[in-house]
């Protein structure tokens, strides 16, 4: 027998069929990840790019070994 | 080449009291654009007590020229004084230090147009606002700002729209 709970919150996290899931500028920018990086504080936006950064020497000098 | 490592060169500079502003995509991150960079942009005083300031740090990171690294040419005071820019390497990678940006703004023109942010482990660094950054890419109008001014506009939209 089904949760009922769990089948409510699973209802409720399921989008409605006419439900705008994305949101673009007319030029084409997403505005979703801008409003991603300002709900983070600037320290945490540093550590973002930090983190990009990290990971893209990473992966350049696993392909400067092979 | 030494990847950025960004907290490390801006608690230095702070730490000897340098009066620098970041600027470039550096400064586009703090104030929220999702962008990407792989060095550090700062416009320094160009003042010779912070010229002074700044010599020491450089050599603590062990800062030479890019352009011919083999040769490890290290920037003097004088080129420091200059309105140039002086493209670094240092042991946390690239750093460049602007004497001036866009139509000769230097560190006094940029600095009401700045505000202090907290970048975490007790560091403190003044970073141009959105609105002078995207002003002066609009000014240069080199391809590669362009690219990035879409990004840029919308982000100052959005931060506009959360202050209301």
């Amino acid at each position: 027998m089904p949760d009922p709970v769990s089948a409510i919150c699973w209802r409720q996290m399921e989008p409605g069929p006419d439900e705008r899931l994305t949101d673009y500028s007319e030029d084409g920018v997403d505005l979703t990840l801008i409003r991603w990086m300002l709900s983070l504080t600037p320290a945490e936006r540093l550590d973002v790019l930090q983190g990009h950064v990290d990971d893209v020497t990473a992966i350049r000098e696993l392909h400067a070994s092979q | 080449m030494q990847a950025s490592r960004f907290r490390p060169v801006l608690r230095a500079l702070r730490e000897a009291e340098v009066d620098f502003i970041v600027v470039g995509g550096l400064a586009a991150v703090f104030n929220g654009a999702p962008v990407n960079t792989f060095d550090t942009d700062v416009v320094h005083s160009r003042d010779q007590a912070n010229i002074a300031r700044l010599l020491p740090v450089l050599e603590t990171l062990d800062a030479i020229y890019r352009i011919q690294p083999d040769r490890r040419l290290r920037p003097t005071a004088s080129h420091l004084a200059s309105p140039g820019h002086q493209n670094l390497i240092t042991r946390y990678g690239p750093v460049d230090f602007l004497g001036t940006i866009g139509r000769n703004l230097g560190y006094a023109d940029l600095l009401p147009h700045s505000e202090e942010f907290d970048i975490g482990e007790g560091v403190r660094v003044r970073v141009l606002d959105l609105e002078t950054l995207i002003a002066i890419k609009e000014e240069l109008g080199g391809e590669k700002d362009r690219a990035v001014l879409p990004v840029l506009r919308r982000t100052l939209e959005e931060k506009k729209k959360r202050k209301e």
